[in-house]
């Protein structure tokens, strides 16, 4: 069984965000860019299948351009086998749906039967594109799994539901499963690994060689546009209530009633 | 269009490989080093992880299970573990750089099979002897003894000051046979050798360090490292790797009390104010700016230059020459930029402090790098 890794570069946590221009989005000059920490999960999770003898080969899939080689080679310094950077001029502007057409497609090429993905990026937090891939390829989906078993036939797959209950669900193969925290605990990339990720292909393909309908993809497709950008407001300062406790109860349920509309 | 050189990650080999050793030290090395200096342990469970992550033998070529990479890639581990605990930095450099990297260099095939997989695991802990109880500076005038006798050699002497020596399975000792400086490999299970007690010091707690004991100490034949009387020429070569890794401990060290410095400087209030606005503050944090610069720039430059083909004992003596006090004065400028809190143990910079001091005695002291500084350029200028 081929495994395929969806991957995406996200700003680090520890960034500051700032807006180049309310039209275009983040400034990405001094931007530290990490994988999405889900995306991680998805990583490891692929390669303990494939150390457990479940599946022969992890492959890693991402669209952008050269930029995004580095965190390629950091997942395949972790130990991945080989990685597919898609990219074309015009893949560029693509919405999620885009973005899991141009996916698809790869998967699709590359003969892989089990696609894991993060649940979700933290930049754009849209947790679409994985299941809009499924939904693509026809397979199977199950998001935000915590716990993951795998055997010849299919896989018994955990993930959090509404007020703390778990899910189990079981489904044969092909599929996509994206991680949740909790999957697992992401390995360092060894030393080793990272000599060896030198020697690791990153293969590139456009859209003539994933076969795809250009006019499917890209800017000129989406339906979804980011018409402009902001950082999210101050927060206002809190309010501190006066008086004795009886009257700052009463205040308070009043004000969570009427201000806040919360109860 | 090409990226610009950068001269602290001139691969994306090398940045990968800070990030990584980053990344550990910051989840793994920081939260255990102030208990470690307390209770002055080698934290050997963590030690193995450095196995774990192929660091043991950065210097090792790949054929040989080791990474195969360079002076700077020594130097990037030693720069960030130094960030947050310098003592278990130094445990590591007397094991890979001190035991690995010398025996790799002076060793043949049978003994690399025979010796170098359980200390590129971790598995076991090497250390190397040089220094004596009347002999530091004055190395060649060593008086451990080897002398041979059938199919060993047998060794007498005492060696002090030795980093990982209560640990250590392994041993690269120096010790002069018919009058000439000789390197042997030497076992814990040689009859005759032994180490002492913990000897206990000021800073770097966080590695201990003993004597190592001969007393009609069994080695051997097939442990001799290169020839009878190679040894000063081992010793020399490989002192200069040393030299500049712990240069690279010391810019570790002013990194992390700068920004401690820095962080301070602006959430503390002293007279209304967040003391940054104050001259003499900005004073400290400016100079430890430019120093830590310097030394960064200078050290990097240096790694360029240091190999197993190439020579460069000026480069090296003068990155430690500089590095050092620079980490001292940095710690101190932080300390006092902290007030009391700098001098309590709750904050880390006390034993940043501590550690900093050694770098201008251990491999070397700053009056030994003059000296040979000023022998290798009067002779450059001859
Ligand atoms: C924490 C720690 C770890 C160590 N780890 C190791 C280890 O793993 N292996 C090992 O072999 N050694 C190790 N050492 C020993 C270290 O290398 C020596 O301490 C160092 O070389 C200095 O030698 P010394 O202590 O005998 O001082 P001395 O040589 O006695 O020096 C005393 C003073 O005299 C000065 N001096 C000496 N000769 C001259 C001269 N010709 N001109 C001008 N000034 C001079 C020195 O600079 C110094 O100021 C370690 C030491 C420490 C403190």
């Amino acid at each position: 069984m081929k495994i395929g890794v969806l991957l995406k570069q996200v700003p680090a946590t520890d960034t500051q965000v700032r807006i180049a221009d309310p039209s275009t989005g983040i400034a990405t000059g001094d931007v530290k860019w990490t994988i999405n920490p889900y995306d991680e999960f998805a990583v490891e999770e692929g390669l303990r299948l494939k150390e457990a003898g479940k599946a022969t080969e992890v492959v890693l899939l991402t669209v952008g351009g050269k930029d995004v080689e580095q965190r390629i080679r950091d997942a395949l310094a972790m130990g991945a086998d080989r990685a597919l950077r898609l990219e074309d001029p015009g893949f560029e502007g693509s919405d999620c749906l885009g973005l899991a057409r141009i996916l698809a497609a790869a998967i699709k090429a590359e003969g892989i039967s089990l696609v894991l993905a993060g649940k979700q990026a933290i930049d754009g937090d849209n947790a679409q594109v994985p299941a809009m891939v499924a939904e693509l390829l026809g397979w199977g989906h199950v998001g935000s799994v915590s716990k993951l078993e795998v055997d010849g036939a299919g896989f018994k797959a955990w993930r959090t539901s509404g007020g703390g209950s778990l899910d189990v669900v079981q489904g044969g193969f092909p599929a996509v499963l994206t991680a949740d925290k909790g999957l697992n605990e992401p390995r360092y990339a060894s030393l080793k690994g990272i000599m060896m990720a030198k020697k690791k292909a990153i293969d590139v393909k456009g859209a003539a060689a994933l076969g795809l309908d250009a006019s499917t993809v890209g800017a000129g497709a989406a339906l979804v546009v980011d018409s402009a950008w902001t950082l999210p407001p101050q927060r206002p300062a809190g309010r501190i209530l006066q008086g004795d406790n009886a009257a700052r109860v009463k205040e308070l349920v009043s004000l969570l009633r009427s201000e806040a509309k919360v109860i | 269009m090409s990226d610009p050189f950068d001269l602290c990650n001139p691969t994306p080999e090398h940045l990968m490989l800070r990030e990584l050793v980053a990344d550990f030290t910051a989840r793994e090395v920081e939260p255990q080093a102030e208990a470690q200096d307390r209770k002055q342990e080698l934290n050997l469970p963590l030690f193995r992880t450095l196995g774990e992550l192929g660091l043991l033998g950065i210097t090792v070529p790949e054929e040989w299970g080791g990474a195969g990479m360079d002076a700077t890639a020594a130097v990037i581990v030693h720069h960030e573990l130094s960030k947050s605990d310098p003592g278990f930095c130094l445990a590591y450099l007397a094991h890979a750089m001190l035991f690995v990297n010398n025996f790799f260099h002076c060793s043949t095939d049978e003994q690399r099979r025979r010796y170098l997989e359980p200390v590129l695991s971790g598995e076991q802990v090497g250390c190397m002897g040089m220094t004596e109880p009347g002999h530091g500076t004055d190395v060649l005038g060593m008086t451990t003894t080897a002398r041979r006798a059938g199919d060993r050699y047998i060794l007498n002497g005492t060696k002090t000051y030795i980093t990982n020596g209560p640990e250590a399975q392994l041993a690269l000792v120096y010790a002069k046979l018919d009058g000439r400086v000789t390197a042997f490999v030497v076992d814990r299970s040689c009859p005759g050798f032994s180490s002492s007690q913990p000897i206990h010091k000021m800073g770097m707690r966080a590695s201990t360090m003993s004597e190592l004991i001969f007393e009609e100490c069994e080695v051997p034949v097939a442990n001799l490292l290169g020839e009878e009387g190679s040894g000063m020429v081992h010793m020399m070569r490989n002192l200069e790797l040393e030299r500049l890794t712990l240069a690279a401990m010391s810019l570790g060290i002013a990194d992390r009390c700068l920004e401690i410095m820095v962080r301070h400087a602006k959430e503390r209030v002293a007279f209304g104010q967040p003391i940054n606005r104050f001259g003499q503050i900005q004073r400290y944090i400016g100079d430890s700016y430019a120093m830590t610069e310097a030394t960064r720039a200078l050290v990097y430059k240096v790694a360029l230059a240091v190999g197993p083909e190439q020579n460069n004992r000026l480069g090296s003596d003068a990155a430690k020459l500089f590095a050092a006090p620079v980490g001292k004065q940095v710690a101190d400028h932080c300390m006092q930029v902290m007030g009391g809190a700098g001098y309590c143990t709750e904050f880390p910079v006390e034993r940043l402090l501590r550690d900093a001091k050694l770098l201008e005695i251990g491999g070397g002291t700053l009056e030994s790098h003059q000296k040979n500084i000023t022998k290798d350029l009067t002779r450059h200028f001859a």
